[in-house]
């Protein structure tokens, strides 16, 4: 119980430094309003936008209102979500509360993560243990080139080689865009591609490794089938290394979404970070941020809380510590 | 060089036959959906955003504004204004069409037209097209059920333009449901706004009762040819082309120079081009502590003649040889009868001869041609532009600087350090006001030491004479500001000062049988797209 009470204490720490630093860094970088409104803008709307975000206060009045309200889940709002500029003071209330922007995108990010890591866990391990079943073999070699291509590919340049030949020569899939199944299909399999080379080349590796070990020789003397040796004795001692790659994977495929997002225009907290940017929508970048770091610190959270049901002799070393 | 087909800009006899033979209903049925790959989302769809194109793409085709600049031959025309008239400097009248209905079934009148003025010009709002606000505040009251005055609280000889500029959208909608303005936009367009998907794309229907259906004055080159409109973001510019090679989209906005040039390759699309207002130049230091070598006519023409303009704009890429003046063809003052300096070397060397036996020391000569990094392929452009140089014998030397190095040196603060110069600086510009006057002023009116950051802080120019022609030609407006203006484009031509280079363009990826007309404004509307 204190072990986990004390990842989840770090977790938390972490999590207040990224945000704190996202906090300052948007304001170190120059004046807020002027750079959210552009050095075009008027200096009644830059006063507006003062006004309305409370950007004229000191900066740690500032910054203890933002943690305050995200203690109790109020995030900020935007006053670039859907405006130009920000109208006058009249119309100063109609700014978006900015964590139900986010939570409105979310979903799409859960899909196309969700999906490339469907794509890849099964993918990467069935290669990976297939490599490692017949070493040498030519099986082994193309599995240890793919996962090296598919770890060293570039998303961005893989993803429009895959919208070129799938989309534009053959037309089986759409270029980008949000709907029905088709449309993840790209997408997924660009974000899919690292995953799938680094889970093959980890469970290549630690499946190598169980094979040589004495119970997989008395499995195999005792006649047990090839496929279960492998599939079912080898594969499940060798889970914890895959199993902790794929928790570091999920992490990367959060913020690895942020590019196949943006290439296949898939409307997730993604493409919200990089057209916030673009805006300068400081509210918004603070939370999408927030949030996504949130996500990444609560998966890794969870994988290092998993190895203790993975693996006993963990949670005895914890114990007796 | 670029093989692409250039914009098809249709005939005035083709126009006016449109026009002539009126369209009581849609002359075909409006069928489809016209897909367009933009390059960004907008960031709202508020009235105002129709001033700008990229702001908020397609926004016209709901949204209308009084009046407009015709994409093809650059005159105002009229849209929800029938007539005009000015006043006096600062005022305008304007009575407005009659039988016209927002898409919300509430009457354009002037009342309408009045509301929407004054919420898109408020300073309190404090909208982005304040960028495009004249000297004054632009107010407008309706003094007749159907004509509305506007008035700019100083005279503002631009009104014409600026009132092509703003949307004019429900009175109903801001007076019930301000806030749904700026993402459900209520116009009087040949479109109805149906819905906005963020981070996706924006929709609009066909409006079957708008009133350029039976108007004879209507603008554009079709009636509505397309049911539906589909405005979809991509912001990656091989994605927008992907759209168009797959079928999935007919236009896509912008693709790169090298998509425009593989498009000509191919029979199911074409890359359709068109000059922006923005340009790139080569400014020559002149009378303000140049080199005193520089001050002879001779030498400045000498180095435009060394310049094969046609050969640079094709290392700029997408762009098109200018018409020897800093501008389009749109703009007021834009003078016609001007042509692109000549590439002629043997003349150049002559010019440089005959100086040298009149005294001028043309070994001394020895330009520095520097460019800002911030242009694109700017090395190889000034490259080129000093090897040219180098052909007919005029020394030089070739830079690209940041502009942390650039900018100082090109404004009056810093030129006025650096005594004897003989620099060319080459950079680009833009001039989206439709007018040549602060072209001019920015670019050849005296700068003021003591005014560093006035508006001709960047001239290199002094010449009293022209400084009064052009504070008269200022203070003009209508056809009397026009030929003042190209009066002064000429003066300054004719005096080898500028030398502009290229006229940056921009494409469209269309498929095959669309027809696109559009303007230096780049506007996407469907009354000028064409389905064939």
């Amino acid at each position: 119980m204190a072990y986990i009470i004390k990842r989840v204490i770090n977790s938390l720490v972490i999590l207040l430094i990224t945000i704190s630093f996202v906090f300052i860094a948007g304001r170190l970088i120059g004046d807020p309003a002027l750079n959210m409104l552009g050095s075009g803008a008027s200096d009644v709307a830059l006063e507006n936008l003062r006004r309305a975000a409370g950007l004229n206060d000191p900066i740690f009045v500032q910054y203890l209102r933002y943690i305050g309200g995200l203690l109790t889940g109020d995030f900020g709002v935007s006053y670039r979500y859907g405006f130009s500029v920000l109208p006058s003071e009249d119309l100063a209330e109609i700014g978006q509360p900015v964590l139900d922007i986010v939570l409105e995108r979310l979903p799409a990010t859960f899909a196309l993560a969700g999906a490339a890591l469907a794509l890849a866990v099964p993918l990467g391990i069935f290669m990976g243990v297939t490599a490692a079943a017949n070493p040498r073999s030519i099986a082994d070699r193309v599995v240890t080139i793919l996962s090296l291509a598919g770890v060293s590919v570039v998303q961005f340049w893989l993803g429009l080689m895959l919208i070129v030949l799938f989309a534009v020569q053959l037309g089986w899939f759409p270029t980008g865009g949000y709907g029905g199944w088709n449309y993840v299909v790209l997408p997924a399999l660009t974000l899919a591609a690292r995953p799938i080379g680094r889970i093959a080349q980890v469970t290549r590796s630690a499946v190598i490794q169980e094979l040589s070990r004495p119970y997989i020789v008395t499995a195999r003397a005792k006649g047990v089938p090839e496929i279960k040796v492998v599939y079912v004795h080898a594969l499940k001692n060798a889970s914890i290394p895959i199993v902790t790659m794929i928790g570091d994977e999920l992490s990367a495929l959060l913020t690895g979404a942020i590019l196949v997002e943006k290439v296949f225009a898939w409307p997730g907290v993604g493409l919200l970070i990089i057209d916030s940017l673009s805006r300068s929508d400081l509210p918004l970048i603070q939370a999408s941020i927030a949030v996504v770091a949130g996500l990444v610190v609560l998966v890794n959270l969870l994988v290092d809380l998993s190895y203790r049901v993975l693996n006993p002799r963990i949670r005895l070393s914890q114990n007796e510590g | 060089m670029f093989n692409q087909k250039k914009v098809q800009l249709l005939s005035g006899v083709a126009l006016c036959a449109v026009v002539a033979m009126g369209a009581p209903t849609f002359a075909d049925t409006p069928e489809g959906t016209l897909v367009i790959a933009i390059n960004q989302e907008p960031q709202d769809l508020g009235a105002q955003g129709a001033y700008k194109e990229i702001n908020a793409t397609g926004l016209r085709n709901v949204v209308e504004t009084l009046m407009a600049v015709d994409p093809v031959s650059g005159d105002l025309i009229p849209v929800l204004a029938a007539t005009w008239e000015r006043v006096d400097g600062s005022t305008m009248r304007f009575t407005i069409r009659e039988g016209v209905t927002f898409h919300d079934g509430s009457t354009l009148d002037a009342e309408a037209v009045a509301t929407s003025i004054n919420w898109v010009w408020s300073a309190e709002n404090a909208f982005t097209i304040q960028e495009y606000a004249g000297p004054g505040e632009i107010t407008a009251v309706a003094i007749d059920a159907m004509i509305v005055e506007v008035t700019s609280s100083e005279p503002d000889p631009l009104l014409e333009f600026r009132m092509t500029l703003g949307g004019i959208s429900s009175a109903e909608q801001l007076a019930t449901t301000p806030e749904r303005h700026f993402d459900t936009p209520i116009g009087t367009g040949p479109y109805i706004f149906d819905e906005w998907q963020r981070g996706q794309y924006w929709t609009a229907d066909v409006n079957p009762e708008w009133w350029g259906l039976t108007a004879d004055d209507a603008y554009g080159t079709t009636t509505p040819d397309y049911a539906e409109l589909q405005f979809v973001f991509r912001s990656e510019d091989a994605a927008r082309v992907a759209m168009v090679q797959s079928g999935e989209a007919q236009i896509a906005m912008f693709p790169s120079s090298s998509e425009c040039d593989r498009a000509a390759d191919d029979d199911d699309y074409s890359c359709v081009t068109g000059p922006s207002t923005t340009y790139l130049y080569g400014r020559l230091d002149h009378s303000l502590h140049a080199d005193p070598i520089l001050q002879d006519a001779r030498v400045r023409e000498a180095v435009f003649l060394s310049l094969d303009i046609e050969g640079l704009v094709g290392l700029v890429g997408l762009a098109s040889v200018p018409q020897g003046q800093l501008g389009t063809n749109e703009a007021i003052g834009f003078n016609d009868s001007l042509s692109p300096y000549a590439y002629d070397p043997e003349r150049a060397m002559a010019l440089l001869a005959e100086a040298e036996a009149d005294g001028v020391d043309i070994s001394a000569l020895n330009i520095e041609v520097v460019g800002r990094d911030s242009t694109p392929r700017i090395s190889t452009i000034v490259q080129a532009m000093g090897a040219m140089m180098q052909g007919t014998g005029i020394g030089n030397e070739v830079r690209v600087q940041t502009p942390q190095e650039f900018n100082p040196r090109v404004r009056i603060a810093g030129y006025a350090n650096e005594p004897d110069r003989q620099m060319m600086q080459v950079h680009v510009k833009q001039n989206p006001s439709g007018d040549y006057g602060l072209l001019l002023l920015s670019n050849y009116a005296c700068p003021n030491i003591d005014d560093p950051t006035g508006p001709s802080r960047s001239s290199v120019y002094c010449d009293e004479a022209f400084d009064a022609e052009l504070s008269v030609a200022m203070g003009l407006y209508g056809d009397d500001r026009d030929a003042a203006m190209q009066e002064l484009v000429q003066y300054v031509h004719d005096r080898h000062l500028i030398v502009p280079l290229a006229l940056l363009d921009r494409g469209y990826l269309v498929e095959d049988g669309v027809e696109f007309t559009f303007g230096t404004d780049h506007r996407l509307q469907a009354v000028y797209i064409d389905a064939n």
